[in-house]
């Protein structure tokens, strides 16, 4: 891959002022959608992603349920002002994939037995997209289920790494996604200390990839200190120090 | 494309019966009068990526519309104008009645009714916005996500077109060796009037403005007017099985203009324009 | 309840740690039992426990639920209960071992749109649930303002040994039919009546994971401390999670009682 101009500064600064370890801005607001069993709204950077969820609820067609467990339907979709230029409303090849690699990353952590002949509808709308909408939706969506009180063996925190001028920094922006080296969308249960999604575009050397990899966990592990801390002050509010 | 709605919602009918009792008696169950509409906010320039948006709440009906402006070819029979394209979607998100699949006749009547509104009444000024006369012109797009359902999807969904419109910031383009240019200044948008949405539905004999969703599910009929600042009447739809006599409905243009005006200066006032 | 330990969680956090059993709403991880939901942990002798804050409704045989009726075929009626299952309402139950769909007019009998109030009588997790409407004060709810919480919720709103609710329905002169499902219906004489009730359960759900709710609430009903008969629970600061968490049993025994006696300040 060509790189057109230095995306780290001597200073050891990206192009948004991030330095490579660094996150960008995450803010999550729970229950945004009334209507919904369970939502949140997450600012992720310029990231701006609606996560609802309904269910477990009754499956139509009918034939469409299974007999021991809940089907979980994803869809992720971008407004047609979410991006540089618009996108069309009708989904996208891009989308439909990416529909099902957050179904996919989801799914690990959700007890679906417990839900028999049931589905759990995740529905992400990306009203802002910036780089890391894939990760940035899984996070948002993970705070949803969870505020829906779906039965979940763990929460899923997702963040990229990268390679940006041969260096491995973490949390991919849309400029270092579009002319960086390398880029590594992780999706981690944070306490069962497991990988839900894994992708990568991109050239890394087996060293570059080790050490890729667990910057990205590192990095979910800083997000889901906010999912948690979201979750709580939604719940527990004031009450939070309360206990424990 | 998109959206289809699920069967109609069943309304409990002891919360039926207690609406047509509380509305005869010129209350709503929500408190409201029968010509009150509920209380709407505005939050402007909400999609940082868009030349102008707005996140709108008509009471628990929340719509984000935004604006993306480019450059092509006029529409046929228009060479002198600009083109505006107006979509809407009612996302999946905004109510467990709602589900993914091919975009249903209500949707696609929502997203015309909205558009017509605003066409008609010439809210922008289209022939501002020629390059090249007949070959080169603005393209705009006011695209409306729908992400809570509460009813009255019409009025709010073409409050936060309008919200959108007024406060944007359009591109500047030129032409240049046969080109388009993007000069990255921006200008404000040639508005010449406001228009506002107005929706009348009928429950038995009664008359009521702006329906949530319960309302929505006892209604016969249903009529959205648009009235431009002048006070004009520019677009109309009836809608649903249910019919108006001829006096209901002149009452209700009557009524749609005057509170097509309060709405208007509340809108105004909400997007800051005095 | 002696020694009982509660904090805080969300789905993935350690309940507890050891040999303890692992109650609802966690599983074993190891050496550690992990919450599968948002609430407020439990953990005694006996084993240990979330109680959750968030959640549908999941049927349990001979819980009390408020339904709507969807539609009917000849030989049932299909009833929303708010849950990820439609609920049916066979037929005999309301005519008998001759019903026959040629000559009994089930339309007559109930009707898209009724409310009833019901028992789950037979409930598996292969079949959608049966409902029965044969036990004392069921049947269709004719008037009543309907309102719905969350179902986490219920058991904090009728509280130990129905204090709660007792204690909205005195104070609000209305009577209260709740489903366990989290369908309420509140009906009484005057409006003011109804509406203090709403209130009431409206910030019992918002705040059921706090202390001394009950005295908050008697506070907003203008009860005086004397006037309330029942269990006081609402000296000790773990009131909320002890009402929240009464077993499952109480808690149907609870709506039983309310149920048998629908209106007991209501029946004037």
């Amino acid at each position: 891959m060509v790189q057109s101009r230095s995306l780290i500064d001597e200073k050891g600064k990206r192009s948004d002022g991030r330095i490579i370890d660094e996150l960008r801005q995450i803010k999550i607001n729970v229950g945004i959608i009334r209507n919904a069993d369970g939502s949140a709204l997450i600012e992720f950077g310029k990231n701006k992603i609606i996560a609802a969820v309904y269910g477990p609820r009754e499956v139509h067609p009918k034939h469409m349920a299974l007999s021991d467990r809940c089907v979980v339907r994803c869809r992720y979709h971008m407004s047609p002002f979410s991006t540089d230029t618009r996108k069309s409303p009708a989904p996208s090849r891009r989308e439909t994939e990416i529909s099902k690699v957050i179904r996919e990353s989801l799914e690990p952590a959700l007890i679906l037995e417990d839900y028999p002949r049931a589905a759990i509808d995740v529905f992400i709308e990306v009203l802002q997209a910036d780089g890391g909408s894939r990760c940035a939706g899984i996070t948002a969506a993970s705070v949803a289920l969870a505020d829906a009180g779906i039965n979940m063996r763990d929460m899923v925190s997702a963040c990229a790494a990268g390679k940006v001028d041969d260096k491995i920094v973490i949390d991919i922006n849309d400029t270092e996604d579009k002319e960086g080296g390398a880029d590594m969308p992780v999706a981690f249960m944070p306490n069962l200390k497991k990988i839900t999604l894994l992708q990568l575009d991109g050239e890394l050397t087996p060293d570059q990839f080790n050490t890729c990899l667990d910057e990205a966990i590192r990095g979910c592990m800083k997000v889901y200190e906010i999912q948690r801390s979201s979750l709580m002050e939604k719940y527990f509010g004031d009450e939070k120090g309360l206990k424990e | 494309m998109s959206i289809s709605r699920k069967s109609t919602i069943i309304l409990e009918n002891l919360r039926k019966r207690q609406m047509r009792e509380s509305i005869s008696s010129g209350k709503r169950l929500d408190g409201r009068s029968l010509d009150e509409i509920r209380p709407l906010e505005v939050e402007l320039d909400v999609i940082k990526k868009a030349s102008g948006s707005a996140w709108v709440k008509l009471g628990k009906t929340e719509v984000v519309a935004g604006i993306k402006v480019e450059t092509g070819e006029p529409f046929e029979g228009l060479e002198n104008s600009g083109a505006m394209i107006i979509t809407a979607e009612v996302l999946p998100i905004a109510s467990p009645h709602i589900e993914p699949g091919p975009p249903d006749e209500e949707t696609i009547e929502l997203a015309r009714v909205v558009d017509r509104g605003v066409r008609e009444s010439e809210m922008l000024d289209l022939s501002k916005l020629v390059l090249i006369p007949g070959k080169v012109v603005y393209t705009i797009f006011v695209d409306c996500s729908i992400i809570n359902v509460d009813g009255n999807l019409f009025d709010a969904t073409s409050y936060a077109v309008v919200a959108a419109l007024a406060s944007c910031k359009l591109p500047v383009f030129e032409i240049k060796d046969g080109n388009v240019i993007d000069t990255g200044k921006t200008q404000d948008p040639p508005i010449t009037t406001m228009p506002v949405s107005v929706t009348t539905v009928k429950i038995g004999e009664n008359l009521l403005l702006d329906p949530d969703t319960e309302e929505e599910a006892c209604m016969d009929a249903r009529l959205t007017i648009n009235t431009n600042s002048n006070g004009s009447i520019v677009a109309m739809q009836k809608g649903l099985k249910g019919y108006f006599s001829v006096d209901e409905v002149k009452s209700i243009a009557e009524r749609a203009r005057i509170k097509g005006t309060e709405v208007r200066e509340k809108l105004k006032g909400l997007i800051d324009l005095g | 309840m002696q020694d009982v330990k509660r904090k805080y969680v969300i789905p993935g956090d350690i309940v507890a740690e050891g040999n303890l059993r692992a109650l609802v709403n966690v599983f074993r991880n190891g050496n550690s039992i992990v919450a599968t939901r948002i609430g407020i942990t439990e953990s005694n002798n006996e084993g240990a426990k979330v109680i959750p804050l968030s959640g549908i409704y999941f049927p349990r045989a001979n819980d009390i639920v408020i339904g709507k009726i969807q539609d009917h075929s000849s030989l049932s009626w299909s009833v929303d209960i708010n849950s990820s299952f439609a609920a049916h309402l066979p037929a005999q139950d309301i005519f008998g071992r001759d019903f026959s769909p040629a000559h009994d007019d089930m339309g007559r009998q109930l009707s898209t749109g009724d409310v009833i109030v019901a028992r789950i009588a037979i409930f598996d997790r292969t079949r959608d649930p049966i409902l029965t409407i044969q036990d004392k004060d069921m049947g269709k709810i004719p008037t009543g303002e309907l309102i719905k919480i969350s179902p986490t919720r219920v058991p904090r709103l009728i509280g130990k040994r129905g204090a709660m609710i007792q204690t909205i329905e005195h104070a609000s002169s209305t009577r209260i039919t709740i489903g366990q499902n989290g369908i309420i219906v509140v009906s009484g004489k005057d409006k003011e009546g109804i509406t203090l009730a709403i209130n009431a359960i409206h910030i019992v759900e918002a705040e059921a994971h706090t202390s001394n709710l009950t005295q908050r609430i008697k506070q907003l009903l203008n009860v005086p401390e004397s006037e309330i008969e029942g269990d006081d629970d609402s000296q000790t600061s773990n009131e909320a999670n002890e009402t929240l968490s009464s077993d499952e049993k109480s808690i149907s025994n609870n709506i039983n009682s309310e149920m048998g006696v629908v209106n007991p300040n209501g029946s004037k």
